[in-house]
């Protein structure tokens, strides 16, 4: 059955993100693979919407979108802040924050 | 329509408000007060509701019920609150009271959320302004709190997502309050997994322990108004949506995720409360406070009976109280511009109790409700919470909330100890000045918390008719 790739493949790329988060050191690279966990999120709704023949689910990737696109918008705004003040970009060095 | 009237002047609000920052740049401060309107207004409408017959509206995405308007009124409380905190602080920008009334509003709709479209958006519409508030102040401090609550916010709602795409798969629609009629013909290899990744995704947000490394650093780095919200407002939001799908959307499996959960608030409990012995910042210790008492939340959606929801939804509101009680003091102490770019430690608190008497009383009233101490409402809080546990027959839990609030004793007693040393007076509390609306912050938390400790019954009562939820599925 057709769904079962699809939600493989989305589970797939959940787990590439999730991993990408993890390991990753540059912030834009750790958001890049978090938006990726999101758009497996979509992909797999949208395969569960086919097969239920059922809108909701579409409707849901859309509001994924829409609000990763906030988010990205806001994301890359704070990263330009941050950038602004270092001219580096590596989670290990914006530590000043500890205890 | 009138259902959603307080969200609809919330939301009006914010659109006047970007209005009046554009088109009447002149008068400043004006959306501040627009903003605070709307909001005083939506929590008058709101509480002209409460004897609302219950019910779902928005093709059953939404609930109408005690429960959703209890949590209206607890974040509008907090949004007022940080608006308040914030007042004539022009250095946060104008847009300021804008993204405060957003985030409020994603709180509001979470607490009515039945479907899991609402969920996510109003978690979303929670976190984005917040993401932006952190960073208002463009220290290097707030920009790197702003980046870690970012990609924490953004990994964690990844989860959250990919965990509601599997309930989907397994039950075919959004609305969890279906969940218990169609579970016995459920995809159970979409189920469980899909419930694990969304109670992780949520866990993320409220901060319990395996997920909590970020909090203290978000909490330090963000001005101490946006704190306020985060640790008021986002709790109140996270706490009750998870109980929400819980409760309405996998009660049959309880003991599974009862005891599961039950052992993480015990160990969140401890854990927060020990990392907060050591630290000498504010901020930071009420960081490792607040992940302490998510852990009690957590207790009461642990529980499983409404005993423990009640103690849940009753132990929001003295912890809040307290909290705001204690962000006011910090606010008091930073004073001016300038001021909030070295922290509040606890060698700044030297000499308050002799110089500020009254500022003192504020700070002991807050840490000694923290802690748990009869007569202020984290006491009676942590009471129902112990009921709750022996009511559900989990005497461990009540053991653990015990030991939890013993820690934590000691973590909220440096503080006062601190204040109370003789010698010398320290800078900050030498120049530091009252501000009309921070006197009225801290009046109605010191005035709150003292009355609820004293006189809990009408709010015991009030919450137990909000608690009360769980009409959707019996009849």
């Amino acid at each position: 059955m057709m769904i079962n790739y699809v939600v493989a493949l989305a589970a797939l790329l959940f787990m590439i993100g999730a991993v990408g988060v993890l390991v990753r050191k540059n912030p834009l690279i750790m958001f890049m693979s978090a938006e990726m966990m999101w758009n497996a999120a979509a992909l797999a709704f949208i395969a569960f919407a086919r097969n239920y023949h059922d809108v909701t689910g579409q409707v849901m990737a859309f509001l994924i979108i829409a609000t990763a696109a906030a988010e990205v918008g806001i994301g890359l705004a704070i990263m330009v802040a941050v950038y602004h003040r270092r001219h580096r970009l590596d989670i290990d060095e914006i530590s000043h924050l500890k205890g | 329509m009138r259902y959603l009237l307080p969200e609809i002047i919330v939301a009006g609000g914010a659109l006047l408000g970007l209005l009046a920052i554009v088109g009447v740049p002149k008068v400043r401060g004006l959306a501040s007060w627009i903003l605070l309107v709307a909001l005083l207004a939506a929590g008058i409408d709101a509480a002209t509701m409460w004897n609302v017959t219950p019910s779902l509206i928005v093709y059953n995405s939404m609930a109408i019920d005690k429960y959703g308007i209890a949590v209206t009124e607890l974040v509008l409380l907090a949004g007022i609150s940080t608006l308040l905190l914030a007042w004539n602080a022009e250095y946060f920008g104008e847009e300021f009271p804008v993204l405060v009334a957003l985030s409020v509003l994603g709180m509001m709709g979470l607490g009515g959320a039945t479907s899991l479209i609402p969920v996510f958006l109003g978690i979303e519409l929670l976190s984005l302004p917040l993401y932006i508030l952190a960073a208002s102040r463009h220290t290097a401090e707030g920009g790197e709190a702003a980046l870690k609550y970012l990609l924490l916010g953004a990994f964690s709602s990844g989860i959250l997502l990919f965990g509601m795409a599997l309930l989907y798969g397994a039950t075919s629609t959004l609305i969890f309050v279906a969940y218990p009629g169609i579970a016995s013909h459920a995809q159970v290899w979409l189920l469980w997994p899909g419930l694990a990744l969304v109670v992780v995704g949520i866990t993320f947000k409220l901060a319990i322990v395996p997920f909590h490394m970020w909090v203290p650093d978000v909490y330090e780095g963000s001005p101490t108004p946006v704190t306020n919200l985060m640790a008021f407002g986002t709790k109140v939001g996270a706490a009750i949506i998870l109980l929400r799908i819980l409760a309405f959307g996998f009660y049959g499996q309880a003991s599974a995720w009862g005891l599961l959960l039950g052992y993480l608030a015990v160990l969140t409990m401890i854990v927060g409360n020990l990392l907060a012995l050591p630290q000498t910042n504010l901020k930071r210790l009420l960081g490792y406070s607040g992940i302490g008492h998510a852990g009690f939340l957590l207790i009461g959606i642990a529980t499983h009976n409404i005993q423990g929801a009640q103690a849940m939804m009753f132990y929001l509101l003295p912890y809040g109280l307290a909290a705001i009680a204690v962000f006011a003091v910090i606010r008091l102490l930073e004073g001016g511009p300038g001021g909030e770019d070295r922290g509040v430690t606890l060698t700044d608190l030297k000499g308050m109790a002799y110089q500020r008497p009254w500022l003192a009383m504020v700070l002991t009233v807050g840490m000694l409700s923290f802690a748990g101490i009869p007569l202020t409402g984290g006491f009676v809080g942590k009471f129902f919470l112990v009921q709750a546990a022996l009511f559900a027959n989990r005497p461990g839990f009540a053991v653990g909330i015990v030991v939890g609030t013993l820690v934590g004793l000691a973590a909220y007693l440096r503080p006062l100890q601190a204040m109370f040393q003789r010698d010398g007076v320290s800078e900050r509390v030498r120049t530091m000045r009252w501000s009309a609306a921070g006197v009225v912050v801290v009046v109605v938390a010191v005035v709150g918390t003292i009355g609820i400790g004293v006189y809990p019954q009408p709010l015991v009562h009030i919450v137990s008719q909000s608690a009360n939820f769980y009409w959707l599925k019996g009849g």
